[in-house]
């Protein structure tokens, strides 16, 4: 037995909906609803495209069609990039372990670099052989 | 740069011509835009939903753009009270924009007939010799970009899926072309607005709409019917409309004729 | 945006844990310090599980959240709150999007979630179970309870999992231009001729005990529940939001002239609580299960998006297509 659905939303009217017991076919098959494009959002013209999120879609023209509009209805909006996701490869978290080292390498940094106390050494050596 | 108000003259046998122009586009762009905005949070994925919504709310834009010219120039009430309180025999849009959504090919297709013209007029209009519709007609016409750029996407990608999807949406096509080729139903006056460089006569607009058009559906897999073994379907310009029309007029008024007065 | 804060309790588990003691340990400090967990991080199966639940559940408040102002976008009056409306309704799309795609990075599909919510097995929030009678019900939902939903997302925009955290903070952005659309109409409409008025206090009558629903009854303080927020999963209490709520609108509501339908509500001038009367949760838990005015209609509505549009999404999918968990 079947309800026809009354609502106070007209649209909702127009869809003639009625309510009917669940069934098998009511379940979504996988991959229903596409695969997903990871998308890059730039602000300005000189600034760095940023990982803003993703849109399901079926081809990369869909994709930037729906990134547009996902991730740009608001401010400004320089360029989009799109990406499929299987063609992201992303490093495991698990493997951040190689990072760990890397802010001790001072060699790679400005500050791993301090002669002022060699400079202040050998002036005060200077000026003392200066002044006997 | 903005043009101050009412500093363009205009000249006196421009005046009814000009503003049946612009009532017809502004009508047309108020009621597809409600028509589509009808399916927010109804349509077949979310991503989709969203696109289409933002294309809704672009042609709301556009009418009151159009709206606001009509009321700056040529003395129609404020674009609310203009737009919110006239009755089907004062509406000047083609029939075309008054059907029922249907399912989602009609408002697919209905879309791609459209914003294929409106970009094609706001084209033409960006070099009107009235500075006011020329400026806007430049706004729009980046928005309508947008607009083409999911019609044809869209509808190319479902006509080259299957045969059963490009069948049907042929069918649709075949269905609604006689509406389609309604929008370009001749205007009043319009071969003084062509003269004056201000808006080609609808033949011309016409013409390369059913051009751009042939392309477009061929790369879709699908074809264009004869125009010339076509019936038209006029009288919208005139005021004759659909059953569907003023239906969406009462419903859309509903709250705004509790008190047209009040500031909602 | 409709997070409420309540998650329904599901049949007693026997929550055995076989989860790395070592693993946990770290995976726990890591929380501890206010580091983010991330997609592919290891995490403790109840973790992964309830944040599932939760996520998901918002995502879907979101959807069901667009069908009652919905009801209005046709009828809005003016183009400015025609715009407004038509936009607002868009960004609870959006923002169902911006959720699904979270929960998504903890391996449930789309499609899952989506069959979970239409087959009623997944639960949303309650108050959209309730009808948009008039135009003034739009302003007391975009005013009120996008307030509710604003206090519910600032507390887990701090919590611990990233792409949950990363889609709040775009979502509790879009929902500032909500508030304000909202209480626009809200003030317009109280301010307004006296039709305006009543209507929108018959509005505020109707919903007002849907709104005190919203963050759901006191939480048990359970070890399930201290877990929760140990983990940064659950961010405040239900009662702390509620008070949070009240003491930010109930003013903006009086200083209107406006009443609310609770002739106990009042702040305790010792204690700075809100005191309120009794909230019904009879009915609340009454409509969590179904039998709310509008429940029926909301899946029938929601289902019947997704099968009306199965032949646009059958027609581009690439059926063999192997795909994979998305990044976000």
């Amino acid at each position: 037995m079947s309800v026809e659905i009354r609502s106070l939303d007209p649209r909702v009217n127009r869809l003639g909906l009625h309510i009917h017991e669940p069934g098998a076919a009511d379940t979504l098959p996988p991959h229903d609803h596409w695969g997903t494009y990871q998308v890059f959002h730039q602000k300005k013209r000189g600034d760095r495209h940023g990982a803003v999120g993703i849109v399901h879609a079926p081809s990369p023209e869909l994709a930037m069609v729906y990134a547009k509009e996902q991730f740009g209805r608001r401010g400004e909006t320089a360029n989009l990039w799109v990406v499929d996701t299987r063609h992201v490869l992303a490093l495991d978290y698990g493997d951040q372990d190689m990072f760990a080292t890397t802010p001790e390498k001072s060699y790679r940094d400005p500050g791993g670099y301090k002669v002022n106390d060699k400079i202040d050494e050998y002036r005060e050596k200077m000026s003392h052989e200066l002044t006997p | 740069m903005n043009l101050p108000l009412n500093s363009v003259p205009i000249e006196e046998t421009h005046l009814e011509p000009l503003r049946h122009l612009l009532t017809a586009l502004a009508d047309d762009h108020l009621i597809l835009g409600h028509r589509h905005s009808e399916w927010t949070g109804l349509g077949p994925i979310l991503e989709e939903d969203i696109a289409f919504s933002s294309i809704a709310q672009d042609q709301m834009g556009h009418a009151l753009g159009f709206y606001t010219l009509l009321h700056e120039y040529f003395g129609t009430p404020d674009p609310d009270i203009h737009a919110f309180t006239r009755n089907e025999a004062a509406f000047s849009c083609c029939q075309l924009v008054e059907w029922p959504i249907g399912e989602y090919d009609f408002s697919l297709v209905r879309h791609l007939f459209f914003d294929l013209a409106a970009g094609l007029r706001m084209e033409t209009l960006s070099h009107s010799s009235f500075k006011p519709l020329a400026q806007l007609a430049t706004k729009i016409r980046g928005e309508v970009k947008y607009h083409m750029f999911h019609a044809k996407t869209m509808v190319g990608q479902l006509g080259n899926s299957s045969e059963t999807v490009r069948s049907r949406l042929q069918t649709t096509i075949n269905r609604q072309f006689g509406l389609a080729l309604g929008m370009f139903e001749s205007r009043p006056g319009e071969q003084i607005l062509d003269d004056a460089n201000i808006a080609p006569i609808e033949a011309k607009w016409r013409e390369r709409w059913l051009e751009a058009l042939h392309t477009i559906l061929e790369s879709a897999g699908l074809h264009l019917p004869d125009p010339d073994r076509t019936e038209p379907v006029y009288g919208g310009r005139k005021g004759y409309h659909t059953e569907f029309l003023q239906p969406l007029l009462t419903e859309m008024t509903e709250v705004f004729r509790l008190d047209p007065q009040a500031e909602w | 945006m409709y997070g409420g804060g309540y998650i329904p309790k599901e049949e007693s588990r026997k929550t055995v844990s076989n989860d790395d003691p070592e693993m946990l340990a770290t995976f726990e400090e890591r929380v501890t310090r206010g580091e983010k967990v991330e997609p592919r991080d290891w995490m403790p199966a109840e973790y992964r599980r309830q944040l599932i639940r939760m996520i998901e559940q918002h995502a879907h408040s979101e959807i069901i959240g667009a069908l009652p102002e919905g009801t209005w976008i046709t009828r809005a009056p003016g183009f400015r709150r025609k715009l407004a409306l038509m936009a607002k309704v868009q960004d609870e799309v959006g923002h169902a999007q911006l959720l699904y795609s979270a929960a998504e990075t903890l391996g449930k599909s789309r499609e899952a979630m989506t069959n979970d919510l239409i087959n009623g097995k997944s639960k949303y929030s309650n108050v959209f179970n309730y009808p948009a009678k008039t135009w003034a019900d739009v302003a007391v939902i975009g005013f009120l309870i996008d307030a509710a939903a604003i206090v519910n997302q600032v507390a887990n925009s701090k919590g611990s999992y990233g792409p949950y955290c990363r889609a709040l903070e775009r979502i509790c952005y879009e929902e500032s231009f909500h508030l304000k659309q909202g209480h626009s109409v809200f003030v317009y409409l109280a301010t307004g001729t006296p039709l305006q008025r009543s209507m929108l206090q018959d509005a505020l009558n109707r919903w007002w005990k849907p709104i005190m629903h919203f963050f759901g009854p006191s939480d048990e303080m359970s070890e399930h529940t201290l877990t929760l927020m140990k983990w940064k999963v659950k961010m405040a209490t239900n009662d702390d939001m509620r008070q949070q709520f009240l003491s930010l609108y109930v003013p903006k509501i009086q200083e209107l002239g406006l009443t609310l339908p609770d002739a106990e509500l009042r702040k305790d001038p010792e204690s700075g609580k809100w005191l309120f009367g009794d909230p019904d949760w009879a009915e609340f838990f009454a409509v969590i299960r179904g039998n709310g005015p509008c429940n029926a209609e909301r899946l029938a509505v929601r289902k019947a998006a997704e099968v009306n549009g199965a032949w646009v999404r059958q027609a581009l999918r690439q059926a063999d297509a192997q795909y994979v968990t998305p990044l976000a």
